[in-house]
């Protein structure tokens, strides 16, 4: 019973994150902050991206992970498709795991 | 409708990833002392990968506040996301904002943004996608917690890359001038000094935010550029 009081408030405080700024950009903002948000995107991702690829366990590692990641960079760049930015960076990371 | 799966199927690439780290979360859940069911309702309630795991690492040290501020912490990066997913959803209900944020995770975010930035998002694909995070998530935690075993190290078998290859495709679709590259560039060495630097997620949100910022800084240098 305890755990289930600690998931809710758990639950709570992550809905509060998601719904905030929803709600709170909901009307006509101004362009400087239109503007800012336009970058936010791809700043996240990048930010999401670069450490699983450098380092993977918390060091910066020019490893396996980097090179697969580059791999996918590769095939993202030339097909823009996910599912085969994945199967590549994941291919590649195999094929590396095995030669090594 | 249509979108509503076309969201839906948009997640399936992403699924060996969910459900690698979902497995490994009820394995993890198990040796901390929880029953398979209170594994699975955590993440039904929940619903936030980093934030269970971190959770898990401190129950039996901490007491449920430290927890629940902790979770809040990890997950503040989602006040960055909905911001800049909020201009597409202007003019929805209420009720649909309400819903839409519910189970927005990193990777449902990504997909939708991507969709949107290549002018085929709408809420029906965004919520497609939410849901397919859903349903995979508390059904491999509780698989893994069923289970019980241990299961390999998801890094071992490249499946902790799922995540980062399926940004680095969504990437893509905001890489339209220089400016956008020099702010990915920039993002990304910032999160991996922030990462080095920072506890928890919060090498997301400075690297979120200070990279944006650069690039509206560089949008404007360039416009008084031109204008002189």
């Amino acid at each position: 019973m305890e755990k289930l009081l600690i998931f809710a408030g758990m639950a709570l405080v992550t809905y509060f994150t998601r719904y905030a700024m929803i709600a709170a950009l909901g009307r006509e903002m101004p362009s400087l902050l239109r503007h800012w948000l336009r970058y936010v995107p791809v700043a996240v991702l990048a930010a999401l991206i670069a450490p699983a690829a450098l380092a993977p366990q918390g060091e910066l590692e020019l490893g396996l992970h980097a090179w697969a990641v580059l791999a996918g960079a590769a095939v993202a760049w030339r097909t823009r498709n996910v599912l085969l930015t994945i199967l590549g960076g994941v291919a590649a990371f195999w094929l590396l795991r095995v030669l090594e | 409708m249509r979108e509503f799966r076309r969201g839906l199927l948009a997640t399936l690439p992403l699924a060996p990833g969910v459900v690698a780290f979902g497995l490994l979360y009820g394995v993890m859940a198990r040796q901390v002392g929880f029953s398979p069911w209170e594994a699975w309702a955590m993440s039904l309630i929940v619903h936030a990968g980093s934030a269970q795991f971190t959770a898990l690492g401190m129950w039996e040290a901490a007491g449920a506040i430290p927890i629940i501020l902790t979770t809040l912490v990890i997950n503040l990066r989602h006040l960055l996301m909905g911001a800049s997913v909020a201009p597409h959803l202007r003019g929805l209900h209420p009720l649909w904002k309400a819903l839409l944020a519910l189970w927005m995770s990193d990777e449902s975010y990504a997909l939708a943004i991507a969709e949107y930035e290549r002018g085929r998002g709408s809420h029906w694909y965004f919520l497609g996608a939410n849901v397919g995070i859903y349903l995979a998530w508390p059904t491999s935690g509780l698989l893994g917690a069923l289970v019980g075993t241990a299961i390999p190290d998801p890094g071992r078998y490249g499946l902790d890359l799922v995540f980062p290859l399926a940004f680095l495709g969504l990437l893509t679709a905001f890489l339209k001038d220089r400016i956008s590259l020099v702010v990915a560039l920039g993002a990304g060495g910032l999160a991996l000094l922030g990462a080095d630097l920072l506890p928890g997620k919060w090498y997301v949100i400075v690297a979120g935010l200070l990279g944006s910022g650069l690039g509206l800084l560089l949008e404007e240098v360039k416009e008084a550029w031109r204008n002189s």
